[in-house]
Parts: structure tokens; C-alpha cells; sequence
């Protein structure tokens, strides 16, 4: 067995025609068509064309579009959960909250700190020097007013306020604000005890520093408290600027991790429409490779894999249609002897008159099978150009009716269908409508109706036989190509190719239609084919409608 | 002497089943299986129906189709690969009457070859003589005049000519005129018309590109200007 990259060809036969020109020189895949068992190994090789079949369980020709999927190798576990780009904003999102927050504490904590001490320290300062000044000035034994005189003359910035307790009595510039009952009982304790101190406390809902100085000379205590609601207004605000800023940054991270993560999300959505558009049938389009080299690590083996199913595709079609190309001389010699020999087949004896007539009836099978692989090869490779007339659709089924004969098949439609205009390549639908009445023949004994209604903006014609209509878990399936259903495997006098629906299909297609099969609606037995096309706007008058090259 | 069709076709096997399937039908036939032998054989001896393959070694049909048409209006079938492709508008534009693509039946072959025989004697006795402007069509001795100068049309040509001419100012659809001209039915190729139309208008219209006899009726078909 030969390796497969060289493409061994069958041995050639000895006087072969001369004019096999195209496939010669060109390398061409002559795998086996036969669907692979379950095990993964090509079927036996003495069945495909000699010495061809593939070795290994790898490098398996792309098959079964018409066959039910394989189940697909999954790299890895799914991970369920927020979308990626949802996690990533929110990580970003947190990460800036926490780093703002650790910040905006941190900047509290030391300004409060900070701006706390230069307070305290400037208050004791001042106190000391105050007491000092009432020690000095304030001649021993003196009277409240010369009491009230001195401490009036202290001087107070910041809003300090002066409270002097001297021989029992309690001194104070404005008792309102700020006098005796502002200390607290501890500050007083320590004081007396000959201790200088300060404290925090509040009075009148107000914070304030009060610092104690005792003055041994007079036995008196000097209290001076200052008020830290300035400070307190400004902490305040610093954290609520702080708070604001926490919030900006945070949203500001939220922002920068969405804006990140669709940065590093755009190139897999291109990898994704790519992907999709490689799906839908441009198997041509390619990812931009060699702006980033982080990018090509996905766009590279992307761009690979596409090519690499473009060649295989490419590759299946032209040996199609190759194949198909190739049988077409021989063909034509069989179908005109073929002929000649029926010219005269009244001369034969009745035993070669029965086989001619199997001949006859094989080669036309052929003839029709090589026309449609070959048209279905065209659709394959993109290679089908439409002739689109605008045509009566009422009148070219009647046409088509009528041309296969098939004058039995009556044709029914509304009047409103009868001036329906569509745009279809009238040959090619001709096909359509043929292949629809050939499946009926075969596969149900017949059409037995034809009908044209309207749905919306669309007309369908709807194919109706007798048989035993299609199954429900069959109506995708017999539109593939060979495949023709249970129905179809039945017939012991099936001369059909199993190519006729999946050619319709493509039509059908091509002309922005769909077709499908569904039961008949008066609930008799049988299958119902119905083609929907989009309808062309009626021509307002004689000369509106567009005459096609 | 009976009906003589030269078949030009580069596969022997073909060509001879073909022959037999034509000799069948009581024609005789000639063969050919280079343009360059095709283009001798009807020099020496004009055939009635030319048979071509346009895929051929050397000349190709179209050179060969071209070649035969300069000089004489045998009616003339082209073979090519595809329906779908220019090689058919091509082909016509070289001359051909009609064409088919492979494969083809025999049966089909000879339908066309009667078709197009039938074409070239068929003239509607009760139309003797037509004036339209400068053209001037007599129906029954073949002959078309421009300005009281013979016109060289082929039979196919000649044919449409007359059928348009039959009811003059008439919108004439393709498919009718397939039908009356080349004996299709609806499915015919309209290309068949739009060509042998332009063919026709090249040698009728005194300036082709603005006709005034034979005239495009948009979506509808073709007239004759009366």
C-alpha cells in the first residue's frame, strides 16, 4: 500500500482513448468515497480503486456533510460562570477600589495624625506660656477682677479659651463657650495633682483640646481649651474628597478593565466572525497575520486551519467535477450507440432486445446522474451564474408541468397567484419543479397535485403525491445528497440517483427560496414539497420590469 | 443526394457513434477531427448542416465557426462543455445557429439538425412582399434589401426577420420567438434570441446601437417597428 500524499492512480488500462487530457498531469485524490466504519479505518481497501485507500486513521478525506455529525473533540472542561470581559472589568473594577481605598486611609490617617500633633503641640506651648504669664502677672492674693483683668489679656489665638481655678473660685473669659464644666473630671484630677495634661473631650457638641497647667506658685491650675471643630470640618471634607476620588478610581479601573478587556477581546471576536464567515461559505476569508506577535499566535494556525479546509474542499469538489467532466465523452459514445443499436433492434433476437433495453435504461440513469453530480460540483466550487428572468410563476409551472408531460398533474392556484412575478432562472427552476414530480413518481406513485398560494411576501408551490409521506425524523436527511430516506431503499425498481432533492435544495436556494417537506394538510397520506421564492413586486405597467441580458 | 452534415469532433469514438446515430436518420455524414481538416472538407464541399465541438486541438470551434460563417449561412450547431458558461454566447456571437452541450442524445441532435433544415426552406406563403422604412423583406425568394442592397442574412437570421415582420408593431417574447424560430419551448435558451437579435440588428440597422426597425421591448420581448 502506497503512501497517500503521492496519489497512486489505478494502472491504465491498454488502449486507452487518447483524449483523456484534463486530469493527467493533475495530482487527484482517489480515496474511497465509502463512508468510514466506527472504528475509525478505512473500509476494506479492495473496495475503493486499488492501492489508494489511506493508511491511517488520520488524514481523513472531509466527508458526511451528508452524514449525521460526528461528536466534536472538545479541548477543554467548560467553564461555566460571568463572561469573560464581565470578570475582567470586575477585576480591574475591585483592584482599583482596593488600591484607592488603602490610599485614601492611609492619606487620612496621616493628615488627621499630623495636623492633630501641630495642634496639640502649638496648645501646650501656648498654655505653658500662658500659665507663665498668669504666674507673673497675677500678684498673690489678688481679686477676682484682677483675676478676670489678667486673663482677659492672655493672648488666645486660635480661638483658645482661658479657664483659671484659683483659690477655689472658677475663672473664665466666656463661661458660654467654653468654662469649668468643659474640663473633664479626670484632666482636673491630674491637674491638681501637680501633673501638666491635656485631652481630647467635647463640649456642646463640639470637640476640643483642653490642655491643664498647674501653677504651684499661686496653688492654682490654668486650663486652656481650644476648639478642634475647624480641624474636624477639615478632615471632614478631606474624606469625603477622598471618598469621591476612591469612587472615580474605581470606576476609572471598571472603565480601563472594560476597555482592556474588548481590546483584548477584539482580535477573538475577528477570530469569530472569521469563523462564521468560513461556516456561511467564504471559505476564503483569512485573519490579518504580522501586526502582533502575541495576535499571531492565534491568527497563524487559524489561517491554517482555514486553508487547510479550503484545499480539502476545494480539492473533494474539482475531483468531483473532474470525475464528472471525464465520464462525459464516454457517456456520449454510449448514449449515441446505444441509439443506433435501438434503431435496430428489431432485427436482434428477444434475449438481446432485453438486455439492450436494460442498457438503454442504465446509461440514461448514468447520463442523468453525471448531469447532476457535475451541476452539484458547479454549486460546490461557486461556479453556478444564474440567467434571472422575471417570470409568472403560475405560468412556467404549467410550462414545466406541461413539458415533462406530466398532463395529469393538475396545477391549482387563486387568482391573486396568477400575476405573481418572481425572479428565477427559468431552466434551472424548470429542474426544480421536474426533479420534484421525478421524486413523486418514483418514491409515491405520482404527483398528484400542484399548488400555488401566497404567504405574505412570498409564493409557495407545493408538490402533493399519495405515498406514505416522509417521516418526521427524515425530512432534513432525504434532502441530502444520496440519501433518499426509508422509503427509497424500499423500491426494488429505484433507477433514482439520490441527487434530485439535495439539487433542488441548492436551487432553491440559490434563488433565496427554501424548500422543505411536510404531511399534506387535508390529512391523507402523502408528503407535501413545498418550494417558497420570494416574490417580485408586480410590474405597474407593461414596460416596468427589467429585461435581463 | 440527401441532407449532408460535417461533424467536427476530436474524439473518434464520438464521432462515430454519432455518424451512425445520424446515418440512422438517413443523413450522410462527414467527418472531421481538426478545425484545419473541417475548414477543407467544407471549402471542398459544402455541407448543409455543420455539427462543431468548440474544444478542439488547433483551431478552435470558434475560429472554425467564424471561418465557415464568412462564408456561407449553413446553419451551423455548436457543442460546448456547459450551458452556463460565455461559451455559449460566445459561440453564437461567432455565427452558430444553436447549440448543445454534452452530454447530449442523439435524439436531441437530430431534433436540432430538423429544426434548423426546416428553418431553412419554411417561408410563409401568404407574405410575398414586406416594406419597412429602407428594409425591404421578400419572403419567398429569401431575400433581404437595405436601401435596395442585398442583406446577407443567415436562415436562422432570415427566419427571425420574417417572424417579427409577420405582424408588424406585435411584442414578440422570447419564448414565442424560440418556439417559432428554433422550435423550443419555454425552457429555451433566451440567450438564443438576444444574440441572433443583435446579429441580426448589425447587418439590418443602418446604426446598430440605436435600431429602429427591430426594437427591444423592455421585460416583454421584441418588435418590429412597422
Amino acid at each position: 500500500m502506497a503512501p497517500d500524499d503521492t496519489s497512486p492512480r489505478p494502472p491504465v488500462p491498454e488502449g486507452r482513448p487518447v483524449e483523456t487530457r484534463p486530469v493527467e498531469t493533475r495530482p487527484v485524490e482517489t480515496r474511497p468515497i465509502t463512508p468510514l466504519p466506527s472504528d475509525g479505518r478505512p473500509g476494506d481497501a479492495k473496495s475503493g480503486s486499488s492501492g489508494a485507500a489511506a493508511a491511517g486513521s488520520e488524514n481523513r478525506p472531509v466527508q458526511a456533510r451528508t452524514r449525521r455529525r460526528r461528536r466534536a473533540r472538545i479541548i477543554a472542561p467548560v467553564r461555566r460562570g460571568l463572561g469573560l470581559r464581565t470578570r475582567l472589568t470586575l477585576t480591574y473594577g475591585l483592584g482599583a477600589a482596593l488600591l484607592a481605598a488603602v490610599m485614601s486611609i492611609t492619606t487620612f490617617g496621616l493628615t488627621r495624625e499630623n495636623l492633630m500633633t501641630q495642634r496639640e503641640e502649638s496648645s501646650v506651648a501656648r498654655a505653658v506660656a500662658n500659665a507663665a504669664r498668669i504666674a507673673s502677672q497675677l500678684p498673690n492674693g489678688a481679686g477676682s477682677v484682677a483675676v478676670e483683668k489678667v486673663l482677659t489679656g492672655l493672648p488666645t489665638p486660635e480661638g483658645a479659651q482661658p479657664v483659671l481655678h484659683y483659690q477655689g473660685q472658677w475663672y473664665a473669659t466666656n463661661t458660654i463657650d467654653f468654662g469649668e464644666r468643659a474640663i473633664p473630671d479626670s484632666l482636673k484630677t491630674m491637674v491638681d495633682g501637680g501633673q501638666p495634661a491635656r485631652m481630647r473631650a467635647t463640649y456642646l457638641d463640639d470637640p476640643y483640646l483642653v490642655t491643664g497647667v498647674p501653677i504651684p506658685s499661686l496653688g492654682a491650675e490654668y486650663y486652656e481649651g481650644v476648639s478642634l471643630a475647624d480641624l474636624q470640618r477639615t478632615l471632614d471634607g478631606l474624606a469625603i474628597s477622598l471618598l469621591g476620588a476612591s469612587a472615580l478610581t474605581t470606576l476609572a479601573g471598571g472603565l480601563v478593565g472594560f476597555w482592556a478587556s474588548r481590546r483584548v477581546f477584539a482580535p477573538l471576536l475577528d477570530v469569530g466572525q472569521a469563523a462564521e464567515a468560513i461556516a456561511g461559505g467564504r471559505l476564503d476569508t483569512r485573519l490579518p497575520v504580522g501586526g502582533d506577535p502575541d495576535l499571531d499566535l492565534i491568527a497563524e494556525p487559524f489561517n491554517e486551519m482555514a486553508q487547510a479546509l479550503e484545499d480539502r474542499i476545494e480539492r473533494d469538489a474539482r475531483f468531483a467535477s473532474e470525475v464528472s467532466h471525464e465520464l462525459r465523452s464516454p457517456l456520449m459514445t454510449l448514449a449515441a450507440t446505444v441509439e443506433v443499436l435501438e434503431n435496430s433492434s428489431d432485427e436482434m433476437p428477444e434475449r438481446a432486445r432485453t438486455a439492450l433495453v436494460l442498457l438503454s435504461a442504465d446509461v440514461d440513469r448514468l447520463q442523468q446522474l453525471v448531469e447532476d453530480l457535475l451541476e452539484i460540483s458547479r454549486f460546490d466550487v461557486g461556479a453556478i451564474k444564474l440567467h434571472l428572468e422575471e417570470v409568472l410563476v403560475a405560468e412556467m409551472v404549467i410550462q414545466a408541468v406541461s413539458v415533462l408531460g406530466g398532463g395529469g398533474v393538475p396545477v391549482r392556484y387563486d387568482p391573486d397567484v396568477s400575476d405573481v412575478v418572481v425572479r428565477v432562472d427559468k431552466r434551472r427552476f424548470g429542474r426544480v419543479i421536474a426533479n420534484l414530480l421525478d421524486n413523486a413518481e418514483r418514491y409515491a406513485g405520482g404527483a398528484t397535485a400542484i399548488t400555488l398560494e401566497l404567504a405574505d411576501d412570498k409564493v409557495q408551490i407545493a408538490v402533493e403525491d399519495r405515498g406514505n409521506g416522509v417521516p418526521e425524523d427524515e425530512r432534513d436527511i432525504i434532502f441530502d445528497r444520496f440519501s433518499r430516506g426509508s422509503e427509497g431503499g424500499n423500491r426494488a425498481a429505484d433507477t433514482g440517483v439520490g441527487l434530485g432533492l439535495a439539487l433542488i435544495d441548492e436551487h432553491v436556494r440559490l434563488h433565496g427560496g427554501r424548500v422543505w417537506v411536510e404531511d399534506r394538510r387535508d390529512g391523507e397520506s402523502g408528503a407535501r414539497f413545498v418550494v417558497e421564492l420570494p416574490i417580485v413586486e408586480p410590474p405597474k405597467d407593461d414596460t416596468a420590469t427589467e429585461a435581463p441580458e | 443526394m440527401g441532407t449532408r452534415i460535417l461533424t467536427v469532433e476530436d474524439d473518434e469514438r464520438i464521432r462515430t457513434a454519432v455518424k451512425m446515430a445520424l446515418e440512422d436518420e438517413g443523413w450522410v455524414v462527414e467527418e472531421a477531427d481538426t478545425g484545419e481538416e473541417a475548414l477543407q472538407a467544407f471549402t471542398r464541399n459544402p455541407a448543409d448542416v455543420v455539427l462543431i465541438d468548440i474544444m478542439l486541438p488547433g483551431i478552435d470551434g470558434f475560429d472554425v465557426c467564424r471561418s465557415i460563417r464568412r462564408a456561407s449561412d449553413v446553419p451551423i450547431v455548436m457543442v460546448t462543455a456547459r450551458a452556463d458558461t460565455h461559451d455559449v454566447v460566445a459561440g453564437l456571437e461567432a455565427g452558430a445557429d444553436d447549440y448543445l452541450t454534452k452530454p447530449f442524445a442523439p435524439k436531441e441532435l437530430s431534433a436540432r439538425i430538423r429544426a434548423l433544415l426546416r428553418r431553412a426552406r419554411t417561408a410563409d406563403p401568404t407574405v410575398t412582399h414586406l416594406r419597412f422604412g429602407d428594409l425591404e423583406i421578400v419572403p419567398d425568394e429569401g431575400v433581404v434589401l437595405r436601401d435596395g442592397a442585398e442583406v446577407h442574412l443567415t436562415k436562422t437570421e432570415f427566419r427571425l426577420l420574417v417572424e417579427l415582420a409577420s405582424s408588424p408593431g406585435r411584442v414578440f417574447s422570447r419564448e414565442v420567438l424560440l418556439e417559432r424560430v428554433w422550435g423550443y419551448g419555454y425552457f429555451g435558451d433566451g440567450r438564443l434570441v438576444d444574440v441572433h437579435v443583435r446579429r441580426l440588428r448589425m447587418k439590418v440597422e443602418a446604426d446598430p446601437a440605436n435600431p429602429r426597425h427591430v426594437i427591444t421591448v423592455r421585460g416583454l420581448g421584441y418588435k418590429l417597428q412597422p
